[in-house]
């Protein structure tokens, strides 16, 4: 056996023993009348696997309204784009700040108090501004991602070596070429190496969008505040367990881009 | 300081570290504003970092997100030269280094060597008329160096570029140059010019083998080390040669 399926075989029987417990330990333990059932866990807060797999196909059956699948792609609809163009914005802001020594030093002060806001804080007025629907969702998760973006690009533009600089010219590039051949390839390197966590935190943004947006924003999020409103404990786990592997999959997949991108770095070649 | 630099010539400046050898190169490159006097390139005075040069860094200046062949081309790209007559420069520039089978490549699978290789026809393939060169083998194992400074040699005479080679190493002065330039220590100044009387083609090995390099080397380091014993004796002071 390889060490690779190895440490597959030891993850899926940790998987397998904490669904076991949780599906046994949340079973009755005594009972003793119809009303009096004793549990070891009560799985009116934790509900049980059994119980959330059948809510699982129950959800996105047509006895419920807007199935999961497509509450599911709503809030996939608002991460992506909020992602997209907050990668977008924070990279053209990051490389015209970072390559304007004057400007950013005027900026940054107001930069930075933006950024120490505690992005949740926003939310009510972004609803107020924006509404509940897709808008709200897009601006939430843009306003986080901008931010690292920004940054990550800025401190890339900023740092760039200036003898690559310096070389360009000797080879004869005009500024132009110089921006397009050295500043933005190097700043780039850092705006990809924040994509990954990016595409986490555009996810947060469009859950807590969603947790004020209600069912006219829809989404996952709104799953989870209507479960908590008919304390339906295996309907949460639902969305929490959808959400998970979203997240993941999401990460895995701008990760591969990522290393597609950065295939010149040292850390990537060796796998190569 | 007043040095002339004659067409096609190779010129080496050496001293102590810290007597200003880069920064005459990088005075020359047009990166450093002299404070006083003046730099003229063809009888006119230099402002900005003129077209025909070309400048190759002891640090690796190989673009990391481009491959060999992509870093060889850049030169050529930026003078608008076309696909066909770029890809037939770059393999010929390929050729040249040994680089064959590494033009796909990214820098940072290669070595230190092959890196500065890449960094010296990168400088060499768009033709420049003044090389200037800040010991661009400096931080090499002396294999390497040699093996660099062969290959040099056999470039500059088939294009023989005017070369302003800046080195602490006194025996790669001798081996590639026509003229030495010794600057005292700080503040730095022309102590010594001395002309290289040794026979091209040169074999940077065998050179070393012969009587005229021991020669050349003995009269070099009685004025370079008479320069470190007065820097010693912290009276580092020199007369303009």
């Amino acid at each position: 056996m390889t060490d690779r399926t190895r440490v597959a075989v030891w993850r899926l029987l940790i998987l397998a023993v904490l669904l076991g417990l949780w599906e046994g330990l949340t079973h009755p333990a005594v009972t003793k009348s119809v009303s009096r059932v004793i549990y070891f866990v009560d799985p009116f807060f934790i509900s049980r696997p059994s119980a959330i797999w059948s809510r699982f196909w129950h959800l996105n059956s047509a006895a419920v309204r807007v199935p999961l699948w497509q509450l599911l792609l709503s809030t996939l609809e608002s991460t992506l784009l909020g992602f997209a163009v907050g990668v977008g914005s924070g990279f053209v802001a990051g490389l015209g700040l970072g390559r304007n020594a004057k400007l950013a030093a005027v900026l940054y002060p107001y930069i930075v108090a933006f950024n120490s806001l505690p992005r949740i804080a926003l939310v009510p007025l972004v609803t107020m501004i924006f509404g509940f629907g897709l808008a709200a969702k897009v601006v939430l998760a843009w306003l986080i991602v901008f931010f690292i973006v920004f940054f990550n690009t800025f401190q890339g533009a900023r740092g760039v070596d200036p003898d690559l600089i310096h070389s360009a010219r000797f080879l004869g590039a005009s500024e132009r070429q110089i921006m397009r051949t050295v500043i933005v390839p190097s700043a780039l390197a850092w705006t990809f190496a924040s994509l990954t966590p990016s595409v986490s935190f555009a996810l947060i943004g469009v859950v807590i969008g969603e947790f004020i947006g209600g069912e006219s924003g829809g989404g996952i999020g709104y799953l989870i505040i209507a479960s908590l409103g008919s304390l339906n404990a295996a309907d949460m786990m639902v969305a929490l367990l959808v959400l998970g592997i979203t997240g993941i999959v999401l990460a895995l997949g701008i990760h591969q881009v990522e290393a597609r991108l950065l295939r010149w770095r040292p850390e990537y070649q060796a796998r190569a | 300081m007043s040095f002339d630099v004659l067409d096609e010539e190779f010129v080496a400046l050496v001293g102590p570290s810290g007597c200003g050898k880069s920064t005459v190169l990088n005075m020359i490159a047009g990166l450093v504003a002299p404070t006083r006097g003046t730099i003229r390139l063809d009888g006119r005075p230099l402002a900005g970092v003129p077209a025909q040069v070309g400048y190759v860094f002891q640090k690796d200046t190989v673009f990391p997100w481009r491959t060999v062949a992509q870093n060889i081309e850049l030169g050529l790209a930026y003078r608008g030269l076309g696909r066909a007559e770029r890809a037939r420069r770059v393999r010929e520039a390929i050729r040249l280094v040994g680089l064959e089978g590494f033009e796909n490549v990214f820098p940072a699978t290669l070595s230190g060597g092959m890196r500065q290789r890449v960094a010296l026809v990168r400088s060499l393939v768009v033709e420049p008329e003044i090389l200037l060169m800040d010991e661009p083998f400096g931080a090499l194992d002396t294999h390497t160096k040699l093996r660099l400074q062969a290959q040099l040699l056999a470039l500059w005479t088939g294009k023989r570029q005017t070369v302003v080679f800046v080195t602490h190493d006194l025996a790669e002065a001798i081996t590639l140059a026509d003229r030495v330039i010794v600057l005292t220590s700080r503040p730095g100044r022309i102590k010594h010019v001395h002309a290289v009387k040794l026979p091209r083609p040169r074999d940077v090995i065998r050179i070393r083998e012969t009587d005229e390099y021991a020669r050349e080397f003995r009269a070099l380091w009685r004025v370079l080390g008479e320069e470190f014993a007065k820097a010693d004796q912290g009276a580092g002071r020199g007369e303009v040669a």
